[in-house]
């Protein structure tokens, strides 16, 4: 690989879906889920984002390994911009492209045996090697013991066949894997485990994550950096270190502080935000925070402010902080 | 010493599935004093919601079955109430928010007519002052206009308006008692941070006991004075929130502390997490002797076979472990 292109670029992008068919309502909007995203991740690094419910961290994930198309922009893999790609250069690329979903029990096809689950990458993929061979491997790799080649979803824990999905996830050993909450559903006493799971595979096979999440303490944990997402747009990108020292975005400041526990040290000011999310279909004019922030100005509700650097390597969209 | 509100004692319930009977609250006790907020924690399918649901005499019969215990309230004992007497408890006497808002909140009847509902099977009032006081109702859970809140339907509120609604039913009767189960964990985190403050106002303005039921040790801390810890069907851990997290007694209650990362902390690159290892027992095949032994750092041959008793440090910190807590 050369330096001259990032491992991956994502570029403005934008993903749409059609308006939502509400009756009585003449609804012609789209839904922008995703509203023009960009970042860059460097190999073997792991971004996390965040966001409340509905803001697009799914979409955008869905989007940037292509499997939906964009609205518009582009995602650059290793310098190749996946639109370009034909249909068996993409499927080739995906080898190196995973994904690791939220609930197991959904993604996992209840009908087959775990074994089966397994060796479908390597089928798919026309792998030349011992497949069962590599099927007990992976099992190993991510904690589960060689007899649950015979078992079916059902007759396992969440945590277990979370370890599956990752283990499914890493067959192809992918320099990039998006995990999409892979620990929501799981029971508290497990997410650590699957965590230290995540940590181990990432310090052994050096694979790049972009890490979807709600809990800002996982990500604070697990990722080199941070991007906030609000209603389809990044607001805020750092170093998960800087980022929870010095949040600077309002939005951002709002969801440390909102996280309930022992963290209070962290609290300098009770930043409150008001209200509901807006419907994405109808985004606020201006700063689409404009209608949550306690610290909204005349400007915020006439113009958008941009993602600007406003020290090395962290940006804000903010007009308070453009200084 | 506050006033005991509520006394549940040595409550055991069992359900009858294709797969057996078994357990799903195994001799639980507590006491929920006046005015203080009581922390029900523990991971999915502990016995939360049953023990809740047991204490308003809610669950379905068959196939749940209360098979001993007392629940005293004032100074009767819940389980030996008829379907009558414990209608006029529940709603009235105990408010409960249910874990489910889709369950309680009927899809077809407006908001109003919900409210209004709820307001003349307790108390002796006309239509009219019934709308008035559900209009002051949606004020206090602090929804924006409310007038025309109560016109609309469920589906037509967002997640966070849903839930106040709940908690305005919930209290529409002024309650002694108010049941929480989980009532934040569908809610993002700001509007989870809205609702928990919303409680914890209108608890203090009314003066009422609250029994909050969630997995989330930092919500705990957030608004508990004190805390029960369950395991599998059992209390393993009780007693005042800040003790407990700062010194926990009990190998579980420790380990569920350890495990999770704590905002603002240092991280060390590559540090892994303190975890609990093994997964929770499903509840046909619970361990025999401490419930809690196959997935203990610290479990003997005496753990695998005898149960531990409940040991008391001091009058207000109770757990049921084999080993004292500074060999832990
Ligand atoms: N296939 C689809 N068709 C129409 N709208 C969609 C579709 N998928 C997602 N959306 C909408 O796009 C927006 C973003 O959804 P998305 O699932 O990406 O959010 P999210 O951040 O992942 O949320 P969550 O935390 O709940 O998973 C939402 O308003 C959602 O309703
Ligand atoms: N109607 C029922 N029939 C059979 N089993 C049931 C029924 N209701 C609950 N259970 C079982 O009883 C046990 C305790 O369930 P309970 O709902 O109290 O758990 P919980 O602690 O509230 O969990 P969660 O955090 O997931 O809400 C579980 O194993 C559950 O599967
Ligand atoms: S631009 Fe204005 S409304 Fe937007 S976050 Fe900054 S202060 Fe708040
Ligand atoms: S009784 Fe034994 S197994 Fe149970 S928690 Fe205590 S040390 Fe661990
Ligand atoms: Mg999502
Ligand atoms: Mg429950």
């Amino acid at each position: 690989m050369t330096d001259n292109h990032p491992f991956l670029e994502v570029r403005n992008l934008k993903k749409y879906f059609p308006p939502r068919k509400i009756i009585l309502e003449n609804n012609t909007a789209p839904v922008r889920a995703v509203d023009g995203i960009s970042f860059t991740l460097k190999e073997g690094e792991t971004l996390g984002l965040v966001g409340e419910s509905g803001c697009g961290k799914s979409t955008a994930a869905r989007t940037i390994l292509r499997l939906e198309p964009p609205t518009s922009g582009s995602v650059h893999f290793k310098g190749k911009n996946l639109a370009s790609l034909s249909e068996t250069e993409l499927r080739n690329q995906r080898k190196e492209m995973q994904i690791i979903f939220q609930d197991p029990f959904s993604s996992i096809n209840p009908r087959r045996k775990i074994g089966d689950v397994l060796r479908e990458p390597f089928a798919i993929h026309g792998f030349k090697g011992n497949v069962s061979e590599a099927v007990m491997e992976l099992l190993d790799q991510v904690g589960l013991s060689p007899d649950y080649v015979d078992r079916y979803s059902h007759e396992m824990s969440g945590g277990q066949l979370q370890r599956v999905g990752i283990a499914r996830a890493i067959a192809l050993n992918p320099t990039l894997v998006v995990a999409d909450e892979p620990v929501s559903a799981l029971d508290v006493s497990i997410q650590a485990q699957i965590i230290n799971l995540m940590i181990d595979l990432r310090e052994k096979i050096g694979i790049a994550f972009l890490f979807i999440s709600h809990d800002m303490s996982i990500v604070e944990y697990f990722c080199d950096r941070v991007a906030v997402m609000y209603l389809g747009k990044i607001v805020e990108i750092a170093s998960s270190e800087e980022i929870y020292k010095n949040p600077e975005h309002p939005y951002t400041e709002a969801l440390l502080n909102a996280v309930p526990g022992l963290d209070s040290g962290l609290k300098k000011q009770k930043l409150k935000v008001r209200g509901d999310i807006p419907d994405p279909s109808n985004p606020p004019q201006g700063c689409s925070f404009h209608t949550r922030c306690p610290l909204k100005e005349k400007q915020c509700e006439e113009m958008e402010p941009a993602l600007k650097e406003i020290t090395p390597g962290h940006h804000v969209a903010c007009f308070l902080k453009e200084g | 010493m506050s006033q005991i509100e509520l006394d549940i004692r040595n409550l055991k319930v069992s359900f009858s599935t294709p797969q057996g009977n078994f357990l799903a609250v195994n001799g639980i006790n507590f006491q929920l004093h006046s005015g203080e907020t009581l922390a029900l924690v523990g991971e999915s399918g502990c016995g939360k919601t049953v023990s809740a649901l047991s204490i308003l005499r809610l669950l379905p019969e068959p196939p749940a079955k209360i098979i001993s215990g007392e629940i005293i309230f004032g100074n009767r004992n819940l389980l030996s109430l008829n379907t009558k007497q414990m209608r006029e408890i529940r709603g009235k006497e105990i408010g409960m928010i249910f874990q489910d808002p889709m369950t309680s909140l009927n899809p077809v009847l407006t908001i109003g007519e919900q409210l209004i509902e709820t307001l003349l099977r307790h108390k002796s009032l006309n239509k009219k002052e019934a709308l008035k006081i559900s209009a002051q109702l949606l004020g206090k859970v602090e929804l924006p206009s409310p007038e025309e809140k109560l016109k609309q339907y469920p589906h037509q509120l967002s997640g966070g308006m849903r839930q106040r609604i709940m908690i305005a039913m919930a209290l529409a009767c002024e309650p002694k008692i108010l049941i929480a189960d989980e009532p934040t964990t569908a809610l993002d985190v700001l509007i989870q941070a809205q609702i928990l403050e919303l409680l914890e106002n209108l608890k203090r303005e009314t003066g009422m006991s609250m029994l909050l039921i969630t997995h989330d040790l930092g919500i705990v801390t957030e608004i508990a004075e004190r805390v029960i810890v369950m395991y599998a069907g059992e209390g393993v851990e009780t007693g005042p929130t800040k003790e407990l997290i700062n010194n926990p007694h009990h190998p579980y209650t420790k380990g569920l502390i350890a495990s999770r990362p704590h905002l603002g902390s240092t991280r060390e690159k590559g540090h892994r997490l303190t975890e609990i290892s093994g997964s929770v027992p499903t509840p046909h095949q619970r361990p025999t002797g401490c419930t809690f032994h196959p997935r203990c750092d610290w479990s003997s041959e005496q753990c695998k076979t005898q149960k531990p008793l409940l040991q008391n440090t001091n009058q207000k910190r109770k757990f049921s472990c084999h080993l004292q807590p500074e060999s832990i």
